[in-house]
């Protein structure tokens, strides 16, 4: 994954795709944000989809514009997504894995229960 | 039966599409997507395939019960209400007629009962007015309403709205919660379908057993997690499974994922009827086997016939106190 702006991570660390902000993952934790370039004032920002059939691919793309025109010296901006990546689970965020511990597939697990064991923190218990 | 198989479905809906139940441009949004289900993932070569008008209309109890045990394999099924009062004016599928199937044939059909538990007292009223009057053997629940024009969710892990939901339950001797999660419909916000909650009503409850319904795709990943680590959580494939004939490469991995991470023990068939006909899902069901390249590249364990029949019919019957054995003798059926 490039390396995003520091200004550009910091304004777009508030802006959530809807099914990841309840566990408060910013689109940047979850490396939905490809790169951010800035010519002569245009910022031009590209974004990957976790999936094709993204319903909030839109939503998404307003926000990052708007957080994005927000930021000084940004004139316009041109927000797109591009199609030539597939987001991957490596693109996430350490702090991201860790809160949504997708599944590794199960070839590249010699022990399933060791492996649970492993990534299962105590159950929760009722108050 | 099916093959060797008893098929006991986890849900069909007595829908009422008829264009005036609906509270306006949300209430048909929602009627539009189930038939857009019903479009895309029914085969083109099935008979059962309707256009929009044939589908889209008020459905009866006496269609229902033809379609799912005069038309299809099925020996048991589960009858279940909607309670989207706030998209449609009987809620899409009054529990009322999913009482009125169950009652036409006592032995094989299972009432499920539904309400919403914003209504607080008049929820748990009518709750005990389902088991006590009706039969109501479970409960099926719905996380996001759309009153006075937004979105209103509610979670399974609140003290407040939830619990005494499932302690009523409780009281009432029903051990058996469904909830349905993923798979946004109509206007419902999809965050509000996703599945965090399952572990704050599995942790405080470990009496009930819930069922996730459509495995809460597509968020499967978060879904095996929860089921790995609370006995008490399953997973239904109702409406995933209709993935088999149309996308079968998607359904081996669900299906290859599920079992390996969750175990064939935690997982339940149903058919959504009749949103889709049951037969052709079944048929394809028995006759599905995961990618070899799937198995041997990624490890995914074949869907076993053993694997089969529990999903098809002995983990609802073992949810609800019956086995195999019992069942069949009980409706004559041969192994």
């Amino acid at each position: 994954m490039s390396e995003l702006p520091r200004w550009a991570r910091d304004a777009l660390a508030g802006v959530y795709d809807p099914c990841c902000r309840e566990k408060g993952i910013s689109v940047v934790d979850m490396g939905l944000v490809r790169s951010v370039q800035v010519e002569d004032g245009v910022a031009k920002v590209e974004l990957l989809l976790t999936s094709g059939w993204c319903p909030f691919a839109a939503t998404v793309l307003t926000q990052v514009k708007d957080q994005i025109l927000g930021q000084p010296g940004i004139s316009d901006a041109d927000v797109s997504i591009v199609w030539d990546e597939a987001w991957t689970t490596d693109r996430l965020s350490p702090r991201a894995q860790n809160i949504l511990r997708f599944l590794p597939p199960p070839s590249a697990v010699p022990d399933r229960d060791a492996y649970i064991a492993a990534h299962t923190q105590p159950k929760e218990q009722p108050p | 039966m099916i093959d060797d198989a008893f098929v006991f479905d986890c849900v069909a809906h007595v829908f009422n599409f008829d264009p005036k139940n609906a509270f306006g441009q949300a209430g048909l949004m929602f009627d539009n997507h189930l038939y857009a289900f019903h479009n895309a993932l029914t085969p083109e070569a099935d008979r059962h395939k309707l256009p929009a008008e044939e589908f889209l209309r008020e459905w009866t109890p006496s269609d229902i019960r033809k379609m799912v045990y005069e038309e299809s394999d099925t020996d048991m099924l589960v009858a279940m209400p909607l309670p989207l009062t706030d998209l449609f004016r009987d809620g899409l599928s009054p529990w009322e007629s999913c009482a009125d199937l169950a009652g036409r044939d006592p032995d094989r059909t299972v009432f499920w009962g539904s309400v919403n538990p914003l209504e607080g007292r008049k929820a748990l009223d009518l709750m005990e007015r389902q088991v006590g009057e009706f039969g109501a053997r479970a409960f099926k629940f719905y996380n996001v309403r759309y009153d006075y024009g937004k979105p209103y969710p509610w979670r399974m892990d609140d003290p407040n709205i939830a619990f005494p939901i499932f302690e009523k339950a409780r009281e009432l001797g029903v051990n058996l919660i469904g909830v349905h999660k993923g798979v946004p419909l109509g206007p419902q916000p999809i965050e509000h379908t996703q599945t965090w909650d399952m572990d704050g009503a599995a942790a405080n409850f470990p009496d009930i057993n819930f069922v996730i319904f459509h495995v809460g795709l597509p968020f499967l990943d978060e879904t095996c997690w929860q089921l790995i680590r609370y006995p008490n959580l399953y997973a239904s494939i109702a409406a995933t499974i209709n993935f088999v004939v149309r996308a079968p490469r998607m359904f081996a991995e669900i299906m290859g994922k599920l079992l390996f991470w969750c175990g064939e023990d935690k997982i339940i068939y149903g058919s959504e009827a009749p949103l889709f006909h049951p037969q052709w899902a079944l048929r394809a069901f028995m006759d599905f086997q995961i990618p070899e390249d799937l198995c041997a590249g990624y490890g995914y364990p074949q869907l076993t016939d053993q694997a089969k029949r529990k999903i098809l019919g002995e983990n609802l019957l073992r949810l609800h106190g019956m086995d195999v054995a019992e069942a069949r003798t009980r409706l004559g059926t041969k192994s």
